[in-house]
């Protein structure tokens, strides 16, 4: 146990010094490197972030939802599990909180340049802000609810959340929106001109890798409040212990 | 487009992508330097 720590602290480094560099190359490609869209002008850049995040942002609920759905499973059988369960859960619902809230923002800014307004009430918009609701009412309940069954009730709340996300994924091939149409598997016309491709890509890895770190650091930290918590609790029980009756 | 150009605040464009790239960043770092803070103030129940 004492030489791992130091093994992960070393990975956990050179995961976020790669993750850096990867985001740097994507950053020269997207801001300095792709030629300017001939439509609409440097703005079309911020795809380059918006795109990529958005897609990873549709990954952490399914995350929130398998780790909830283990907490359930666990709970009676195996509380140990469960809590490894519920830090993950946790984790990755604040990740997808943080990724939501950037494609929310980018968009938004993107839609006033292209636009001409901030928002749009059609399917795309609508579902990802419900989505984006139901996580930060899962961070909510978990930070504010008093009762016992805390951990049981948001792992329930996230079953519910997840049902939102193939909802947004299909919002834009279901129903004709303001939100432009999909970039890769939106029928014969979707796609992109080769000459993107190196800015998204590397974009679309930075933030990915990325993201895994910040979703494996904040798990880390859960789970060493959990073990501080427990040897409390152990230390609270031998002192109670020394006390004479 | 260049350094200069992508800090400029001169054109709507060009103000948009910067605020775009910025709230990228103040999120990300932000949420990363919380979780760091609280990771130093827990602490490791290992001894």
């Amino acid at each position: 146990m004492e030489q791992r720590t130091p093994t992960l602290r070393n990975v956990a480094w050179l995961w976020f010094a790669i993750s850096v560099a990867v985001l740097v190359v994507g950053f020269r490609e997207a801001i300095f490197l792709v030629p300017t869209d001939a439509a609409q002008g440097d703005v079309g850049r911020i795809f380059y972030y918006h795109v990529p995040i958005a897609m990873w942002s549709l990954l952490f609920p399914y995350l929130n939802f398998a780790a909830s759905l283990a907490y359930l499973y666990w709970r009676n059988r195996n509380p140990l599990k469960a809590l490894t369960a519920d830090a993950f859960a946790l984790a990755s619902a604040e990740v997808a909180v943080v990724y939501t809230s950037i494609t929310l923002i980018t968009g938004s800014i993107w839609g006033r340049a292209a636009w001409g307004i901030w928002w749009a009430w059609d399917a795309r918009l609508t579902s990802l802000l419900l989505l984006w609701l139901l996580y930060v009412s899962y961070l909510m309940l978990r930070r504010f609810s008093s009762t016992g069954q805390t951990q049981t009730l948001a792992a329930v709340l996230s079953v519910f959340a997840a049902v939102d996300v193939p909802i947004v994924y299909m919002s834009i091939r279901w129903w004709r929106t303001q939100h432009p149409a999909p970039v890769f598997g939106g029928g014969p016309n979707s796609g992109m001109d080769p000459s993107m491709l190196p800015a998204f890509f590397w974009n679309l890895a930075g933030w990915g890798i990325w993201g895994i770190f910040i979703l494996l650091f904040r798990f880390a930290l859960e789970r060493r409040r959990q073990l501080a918590d427990q040897e409390a609790a152990l230390q609270a029980i031998e002192a109670s212990l020394e006390i004479p009756q | 487009m260049t350094w200069h150009s992508f800090i400029s605040m001169s054109t709507l464009e060009s103000r948009h992508l910067l605020f775009a790239y910025a709230t990228v960043l103040v999120i990300q770092v932000g949420y990363i330097s919380r979780v760091a803070w609280q990771w130093h103030r827990t602490k490791s129940p290992r001894p």
